[in-house]
């Protein structure tokens, strides 16, 4: 289907523009730098508004623009030769998502987890986030914050659906270490000698 | 022994399901997209711009209407202000306070929900109009605003990431605007355009409501209905 200008704009304007804040908030994840950023959005939307006539109107927009935001991330990646700083994804293999739970972060001392999490700053949790390797900070980006599904996350990463549950589950139990320091520092779980203690009183 | 791996999945599972909560309001967080849409609309403009050459020929025109238009402006101003009963809160305004609460140019407080926004408002200006119940998930943060000398309890929404200002004042203090009238569950909302913001105004329980955001007012008629007082 080709486009005039006219239908073009008002394509754009009706279908990709609700999805700014969604672009920008992914982009601002993967960039500490807020100017870079809104450049990375930018671009995205650009691109979206050139690829317009190959796309229907439906559900599917949103992954639709955050898999151009992926691919000019990659680009910019590759461009400027600077490899992600986090851990190649070839080192991490796809093990099931059921042996995660043999897990080495202390889930027991979570006790209200939901209410431990709430305490942390927003800015705390994402810059957890950003300390994962690059693929599972993807995973989580795109299903946890963006609410994506198994298939469309698969669709956007271009791996396949069992993939993206089994980094979903590594991805949490990373976020769960990393977290836990902060929280026994902020004195939201016991902290660690007291656990020890307690489990030693068990036995 | 083996009783113990159960509960050790389980707590698992909760811990991972509550980072998954935990991920998800993060989804609510404001992002400021003024620098954003500034630059696409410098290279794509809206379908209300297109028609340059039309712009330029009526710019003559659009100046002296403009003119009258400040002109009435400022005296319905002067003339509201110098009365007690209720005054007329004009769209361009409340656009106005809608873009400013969005890019931070109004301090405002960040709550996560509307009991919490309604305590800070009452310690603000004890005696300002109570906001409405919403679900939690939608609620980021709220300010006080006067328009003539007014009270307005503001708050700023998140609807599937794009952000909304709820207005609330008293019914008595407020005017609905000459407009278009939509009708929606029985509730009649005065429907305004401003740019790409959409605006519907409305009294419900005595309160004067208003919702601004940059989306279909349909959408908007939905957030309204689901407001509970």
């Amino acid at each position: 289907m080709r486009l005039d200008q006219q239908q073009q704009t008002r394509r754009f304007y009706d279908l990709v523009w609700p999805h700014r804040a969604d672009v920008l908030r992914v982009a601002r994840f993967l960039s500490r730098d807020p100017i870079m950023a809104d450049d990375l959005a930018q671009e995205c939307m650009l691109k979206a508004f050139r690829g317009l006539d190959k796309i229907v109107a439906g559900p599917g927009i949103k992954a639709w623009l955050l898999q151009i935001l992926r691919n000019t991330w990659l680009d910019r990646l590759r461009a400027s030769a600077a490899r992600p700083v986090e851990t190649s994804l070839g080192d991490l293999s796809d093990e099931p998502a059921t042996e995660v739970s043999v897990d080495t972060a202390g889930t027991g001392v979570w006790g209200d987890p939901r209410a431990v999490l709430e305490a942390f700053s927003d800015q705390q949790v994402i810059d957890a986030v950003q300390g994962l390797p690059e693929e599972i900070r993807w995973t989580l980006l795109l299903v946890d914050v963006e609410g994506l599904s198994l298939q469309e996350t698969a669709g956007v990463l271009d791996v396949p659906a069992g993939t993206i549950k089994s980094r979903s589950h590594r991805g949490r139990r990373m976020l769960r270490e990393k977290l836990l320091p902060l929280a026994r520092e902020l004195r939201l779980v016991p902290s660690e000698t007291k656990e020890r203690s307690s489990r030693m009183e068990e036995i | 022994m083996n009783s113990e791996i159960p509960n050790r999945d389980e707590s698992v599972e909760s811990v991972d399901r509550a980072i998954s909560a935990r991920l998800s309001k993060l989804r609510s967080m404001p992002v400021d997209l003024t620098n954003l849409e500034k630059a696409i609309k410098a290279q794509i403009l809206p379908p209300t711009n297109q028609s340059r050459w039309r712009a330029l020929a009526l710019r003559p025109l659009r100046a002296i209407a403009a003119s009258v238009v400040l002109v009435s402006a400022i005296a319905a101003a002067i003339l509201l202000s110098a009365s007690s009963g209720p005054v007329l809160a004009e769209a361009a305004q409340m656009a106005q306070v809608h873009r400013e609460i969005v890019s931070g140019k109004i301090p405002v407080t960040q709550v996560s929900s509307i009991n919490a926004a309604n305590h800070m408002l009452d310690q603000e200006a004890p005696g300002a109009p109570s906001l409405p119940q919403l679900p939690d998930s939608h609620v980021m943060a709220c300010c006080m605003k006067s328009v003539h000398n007014k009270k307005m309890a503001c708050v700023l929404l998140k609807d599937e990431g794009v952000s909304v200002t709820l207005a609330v004042a008293s019914a008595a203090d407020m005017k609905l605007p000459t407009a278009p009238v939509q009708s929606r569950n029985g509730v009649e909302y005065r429907v305004q355009h401003i740019g790409d913001l959409s605006m519907v105004m409305t009294e419900r329980n005595g309160k004067w409501l208003c919702l601004i955001g940059p989306m279909p007012a349909d959408r908007l008629m939905d957030m309204a209905a689901q407001l509970q007082f």
